[in-house]
């Protein structure tokens, strides 16, 4: 397991998604105290197949390992794949089967 | 594809036809709409993201805490049951407004949690005001909005 806890859980054709996503979210105001480049999630997206469930932008006052949730229409079984960018253009996906 | 045809296929397009199903496409309103991240308050970057609007008081339920203790992690809902393009979140506490915009799916639910920074200072003595904007598929906006005290000395803001 990596950087990412995914949990999809659905129920009467609603999936429920929980995302902790492990990352530092440096503001600039942080990052000019620390001598160090601000950094932060600036897009997180999910997707089911090439389907777009969750597409977000987003800007540095997401929270230090940011957590969101979200719903969407969906089936038992299918695989759900998240995947953030962030500012110096690091980008992780993974994914989990929805249960 | 129409309505009949998505409905003979069932299921079976779903899993197999989904590029047809889906016409949206990711949107990175950070390089469609860069002023909206650099705006200072709630209503400049409501007007750098969508323009001289007015939205109407309804359909849009924001979340929060009363009194938050921790600054660093305030959890946020955003629900609306209004058929919605975009969602785009605010916050006036921060030296920036924009917190989030979403680009809704095809028959998305807007039903969004966060967890946010909010910080508390002296200017703002830890109050602040959440605001949530929703653009409807009917090419109206829609607008929610409520009241929280971060409480200061929090870790990090």
């Amino acid at each position: 397991m990596g950087n990412m806890k995914i949990k999809a859980k659905e129920k009467n054709g609603v999936v429920g998604v929980k995302v902790l996503i492990k990352h530092d979210m440096l503001t600039y105001d942080q990052a000019k105290k620390k001598g160090t480049e601000a950094n932060f999630i600036t897009h997180i997206t999910g997707k089911v197949g090439d389907k777009i469930v969750y597409d977000a932008s987003t800007s540095q006052f997401l929270s230090k390992n940011p957590m969101i949730k979200f719903k969407f229409k969906g089936k038992k079984g299918d695989e759900l794949t998240m995947s953030w960018v962030d500012l110096s253009g690091k980008s992780v996906t993974e994914s989990k089967k929805i249960k | 594809m129409n309505r009949r045809n998505f409905m003979g296929f069932g299921v079976l397009a779903m899993a197999t036809l989904p590029s047809v199903l889906s016409a949206i496409e990711s949107i990175d309103f950070r390089k469609t709409k860069p002023d909206t991240w650099t705006a200072k308050t709630v209503q400049d970057a409501i007007k750098a993201l969508y323009g001289d609007i007015k939205p109407e008081e309804s359909g849009v339920k924001v979340k929060a805490p009363k009194v938050a203790s921790n600054g660093g992690a305030v959890p946020v809902t955003i629900k609306s049951d209004v058929p919605a393009k975009t969602v785009a979140f605010f916050q006036n506490m921060n030296p920036e407004s924009a917190v989030a915009v979403w680009n809704v799916p095809e028959d998305g639910i807007v039903d969004y949690f966060v967890k946010i920074k909010l910080k508390a200072t002296d200017e703002n003595g830890g109050n602040g005001e959440l605001t949530a904007v929703v653009e409807g598929k009917d090419g109206k906006f829609y607008i929610g909005k409520t009241k929280l005290q971060v409480a200061k000395g929090g870790c990090e803001g």
